[in-house]
C-alpha cells in the first residue's frame, strides 16, 4: 500500500477538473464543428436566395429607368420648351388673318375711331385664337408669347412695346377648321367687331405656314422659380 | 503517482457521464480554466521536487488564480476587449517555467543516481 500524500491528492483534484472541464469543451468543439456549418449553410442559402431576388428587381429597375432615360430625351424636352416659350420659329397648318382699317374716305362729321381697328379688337381676336386652340401666333411677324400685351398708340397699336400699322396680319398655328368656326361663330368675334365696324377682314386657310421666334427679351426682375417639392 | 491519473480518468469519465455543454460564450472562461489547471498541475509538481508542497496553498492559488482569470475575461467581454488574452499568456509563461525548472530538478536526480549521492529524493 502506497502512501496517499496531500500533494498526490491536490494534483489529482485538479486533474479532475481538467479532464472533466477538457470532456466538456471537447463535446462543445465536436458540437460545434458538426452543427454550425450546416447552420451556416442553411443561412448562406437563405441570402443567396434573398441576393438573388434582389438582383432580379435591381436589374428590372435597371431596366425601366433604362427605358425611361431613352423616353426622356433632354434634347426633346429642351426643344419643346423653346417652342412654348416663343424662342424658335414654327410652322405648320394654319390660317392667315388680315385685318385692316375701313378705307372709306370720310365725311366730315363722321369719327373715325369708328373705323380703324383698336387695339382690343385685336386682343380680342388673339384671345378668340387661343381659346380656340392656337398653337402659336404672330402679328405682322411678331410672335405673341404669354407676356405679350397690347395698347393703343394712335391709328397705330403696340404689342410689346412695338409698333404696329394697319394692315394686321395674323397668322396663326392650329387647327384651321376650329379657328374659323371660334371666330365667324354667330354673334362672335366677325360679327361683333369686324361687321359691326366695316374693318376689312380676310381669312384664309393654310397648310403650311410659318411664325418667327419671338425677338425680344425675356427676363423676370421680380419673379423666381418655386422649387417643386417630390 | 497514480492518484493524479486515477483523477484524471475521473474527471474524464465525469465529463463524459454529465450531459452538459459549454455554451459558445463562454469557450473563453473554458480555457481559461483549462490552462489554470494545467498550470496549477505543474506548479503542485514543481513544489513537490523542491519539497514546498502545501495543500491549501496549492488549493487556494488554483481558484484564485482561476477566480482572476475568469474575472478578467468578464470585464473584457463587457469592454469589448480581449483582455482574458493577458492571463491565458501568464498561464503558459509559468507553465513553461514550472516545466523546466521539473525537468532541471529531474535532470539532477539522474545525475545524481549516477554519481551515488545521499542526496538522492524519491518523493515521486
Amino acid at each position: 500500500m502506497v502512501e496517499i500524500r496531500s500533494w498526490q491528492v491536490g494534483i489529482a483534484i485538479v486533474s479532475m477538473m481538467l479532464g472533466l472541464i477538457l470532456v466538456f469543451q471537447l463535446r462543445t468543439e465536436w458540437r460545434i464543428s458538426t452543427t454550425l456549418p450546416t447552420r451556416q449553410v442553411n443561412e448562406l442559402a437563405k441570402i443567396y436566395g434573398s441576393q438573388k431576388m434582389q438582383l432580379e428587381k435591381y436589374k428590372q429597375e435597371n431596366e425601366y429607368l433604362h427605358k425611361q432615360l431613352k423616353d426622356y430625351d433632354r434634347d426633346q424636352e429642351i426643344v419643346r420648351l423653346r417652342m412654348a416659350t416663343g424662342l424658335v420659329p414654327l410652322r405648320g397648318q394654319g390660317i392667315f388673318i388680315t385685318l385692316t382699317n375701313y378705307d372709306k374716305k370720310l365725311d366730315n362729321y363722321e369719327d373715325p375711331n369708328f373705323y380703324i381697328v383698336h387695339y382690343y379688337q385685336l386682343d380680342l381676336l388673339i384671345n378668340e385664337l387661343w381659346a380656340a386652340g392656337a398653337e402659336a401666333i404672330a402679328v405682322n411677324k411678331n410672335r405673341i408669347i404669354n407676356t405679350s400685351g397690347f395698347s393703343c398708340a394712335g391709328t397705330t397699336l403696340l404689342v410689346d412695346a412695338k409698333r404696329l400699322a394697319p394692315p394686321y396680319e395674323i397668322s396663326a398655328i392650329g387647327n384651321p377648321a376650329n379657328l374659323k368656326k371660334a371666330i365667324t361663330l354667330p354673334g362672335g368675334y366677325v360679327e361683333q367687331e369686324i361687321l359691326a365696324f366695316n374693318l376689312k377682314f380676310s381669312m384664309e386657310t393654310v397648310d403650311r405656314i410659318e411664325i418667327p421666334a419671338y425677338k425680344g427679351a425675356i427676363s423676370y426682375e421680380y419673379a423666381r422659380a418655386v422649387k417643386e417639392r417630390k | 503517482m497514480y492518484i493524479p491519473i486515477i483523477g484524471a480518468l475521473v474527471g474524464i469519465i465525469l465529463g463524459v457521464i454529465i450531459p452538459y455543454d459549454i455554451p459558445i460564450n463562454f469557450v473563453k472562461y473554458t480555457a481559461i480554466a483549462i490552462l489554470a489547471a494545467l498550470d496549477a498541475i505543474f506548479g503542485g509538481i514543481r513544489a513537490q521536487l523542491v519539497q514546498k508542497f502545501i495543500f491549501s496553498k496549492f488549493m487556494s492559488s488554483f481558484f484564485t488564480n482561476t477566480a482572476l482569470a475568469a474575472l478578467l475575461a468578464f470585464i473584457g467581454d463587457t469592454l469589448g476587449i480581449d483582455i482574458y488574452m493577458g492571463a491565458i499568456v501568464v498561464f503558459c509563461i509559468r507553465i513553461f517555467q514550472n516545466l523546466s525548472l521539473i525537468r532541471e530538478e529531474i535532470f539532477d536526480r539522474v545525475k545524481w543516481c549516477h554519481i551515488g549521492s545521499d542526496n538522492q529524493r524519491k518523493d515521486i
